[in-house]
């Protein structure tokens, strides 16, 4: 059951440089191990983003150590599946070649970059748009196709940063059941931020609550409900029951 | 979308010919058919030509195939300064949109000589490349070269953080991500530079084969005519710039529609 940790962080702090600088992180500790998928949860600026940069190797912890897989984080790559908060898809490529971008920086041929995408487009059901470009697709493919662009390089993580924040509250439902149905397919070590409890506990095994700025890790629920998980999840007593507890923890410490 | 452009630009053209040739005939014979030209009286002119000598002029022109020549010509020139201006301008301009660290020389460069005008350049460029094709096609080359410069400059500038971030976590070395995120970005704002570099280039060309006046060029009909004077070969030329112009463009346009498809609007 307790797997090696793929993602750690020991006592991570991080302050932005400036004029005033801010103290976004401050003696974090987590650990993601490998397969796990982890919610990581927290208020509108509490770090959540900045933690997930530095995993991505875009920000160096200005104190303690980030590692990815055993070593230490030194600047992005393919191991590390980013997915930006922002819409990030590349609007002068086809859906198709959105989703062998990664493949073709890895230097893959074309006949396995195009096995690959099939199977891509196919699991996440875009079949009609493999041929069209981004603007013809809704925000909610749209990120689909950058989730999928991600896993198409076979990454040892991957690092999702609020991918259906923009999205409808009937979207984004829609969004999370393809997203465990991918993830269920593909079973990859995953860190989703998000600040909505509700689609935490939906997608995670494991919620860890951050406090807000500078974050802190606030408190760590286990999401023991089996998968897959459906609408009558969102219902159950168990979700319901983990609902509060987050409720409760976020609450924590304030009067 | 340029097919429309197109017939727009028609339908423009027609309706202008139309509503000089109303103009024309209504003041027929209501101008003064004598000026003085500062030292001298000329007869006959024909401030306003009406469309039946235009035609004949045209006739005349066409037929002596001094307009062909004179057309085939210049646009030899603008098209030779188009290219070495823009191979040369856009070359630059994305390097300097690359390197950050060059940009406190490359400003203050840039800068200094985007606003001398092509005019200004010419003396200089007569003794520097002699009186030939060379410093004309040099002179274009030139105005060209400073606008693109800026606008790959710029292309290269404005491409948002999140696709660079994207095409680094997806493992794409420097060299792929220039080429297939930062080049792609940058494409409609080197494009909208060279629409107005392509503008700049006919103005430039027509003035500097004005003053090295030799047959055949448009520069030169312009010239001629000044100096007989003679108004409707004078508005034929003109005409035959702004076509020229126009024609330019909507090419550009096609090339750049063409290039960034997937900008297109829906409709």
């Amino acid at each position: 059951m307790a797997s090696a940790p793929l993602l750690e962080a020991v006592e991570v702090g991080y302050t932005y440089p400036g004029e005033n600088p801010t103290q976004a992180l401050e003696g974090l500790n987590l650990v993601v191990r490998d397969g796990e998928f982890l919610a990581l949860l927290g208020p509108v600026g509490c770090g959540k983003t900045t933690l997930l940069r530095m995993f991505a190797g875009f920000l160096r912890p200005t104190r303690g150590t980030v590692r990815c897989a055993g070593s230490v984080v030194d600047g992005p790559g393919w191991q590390k599946g980013y997915v930006l908060q922002e819409e990030s898809i590349f609007p002068w490529m086809t859906v198709r070649e959105n989703l062998e971008f990664g493949l073709l920086a890895k230097g893959v041929d074309p006949e396995a970059r195009k096995a690959a995408s099939d199977e891509l487009i196919r699991l996440i059901g875009l079949s009609a748009f493999q041929a069209s470009w981004p603007k013809e697709l809704s925000a909610g493919m749209s990120k689909m196709v950058e989730v999928a662009r991600v896993l198409a390089t076979d990454p040892a993580v991957l690092l999702l940063d609020e991918p259906f924040g923009a999205l409808d509250a009937q979207t984004r439902a829609r969004m999370q059941d393809a997203l465990a149905r991918l993830w269920e397919q593909r079973r990859k070590t995953v860190m989703f931020v998000t600040h909505d409890a509700e689609e935490a506990i939906y997608l995670a095994d494991r919620i860890v609550v951050l406090s807000e700025r500078p974050g802190k890790v606030k408190a760590e629920l286990a999401v023991e409900i089996a998968r897959p998980r459906s609408v009558e999840t969102r219902f159950s007593a168990p979700f319901l029951a983990l609902k509060r507890q987050i409720w409760e923890a976020t609450r924590g410490g304030e009067p | 979308m340029v097919a429309v452009r197109v017939r727009r630009a028609v339908v423009a053209l027609v309706a202008l010919v139309l509503l000089y040739g109303i103009a024309a005939q209504a003041l027929h014979g209501r101008l003064p058919d004598r000026i003085w030209m500062g030292s001298h009286y000329v007869d006959n002119i024909q401030l306003l030509p009406t469309w039946g000598s235009l035609a004949e002029e045209g006739v005349f022109l066409a037929e002596s195939d001094i307009l062909a020549s004179s057309v085939l010509v210049s646009t030899r020139r603008v098209l030779a300064g188009l290219l070495l201006g823009s191979l040369v301008g856009i070359a630059i301009g994305l390097a300097t949109g690359r390197a950050r660290r060059f940009d406190a020389i490359a400003d203050p460069w840039v800068t200094f000589f985007r606003f001398t005008p092509a005019l200004a350049l010419l003396p200089l460029y007569v003794v520097w490349f002699g009186y030939g094709e060379l410093s004309k096609i040099l002179l274009i080359a030139s105005s060209v070269a400073v606008i693109t410069l800026l606008g790959a400059h710029h292309g290269v500038r404005a491409v948002p953080r999140v696709y660079l971030d994207a095409a680094a976590s997806l493992g794409a070395s420097p060299r792929l991500a220039f080429r297939r995120v930062v080049l792609p970005y940058a494409l409609p704002h080197i494009f909208a530079s060279i629409r107005v570099a392509t503008g700049l280039a006919w103005v430039t060309i027509v003035v500097a084969e004005l003053i090295d006046a030799k047959m055949p060029s448009l520069g030169y009909l312009l010239a001629l005519s000044g100096a007989y004077p003679r108004v409707p070969t004078m508005l034929i030329a003109l005409a035959t710039v702004g076509a020229l112009v126009l024609a330019f463009d909507l090419i550009v346009l096609f090339v750049h529609a063409r290039a960034t498809r997937w900008m297109r609007r829906t409709s």
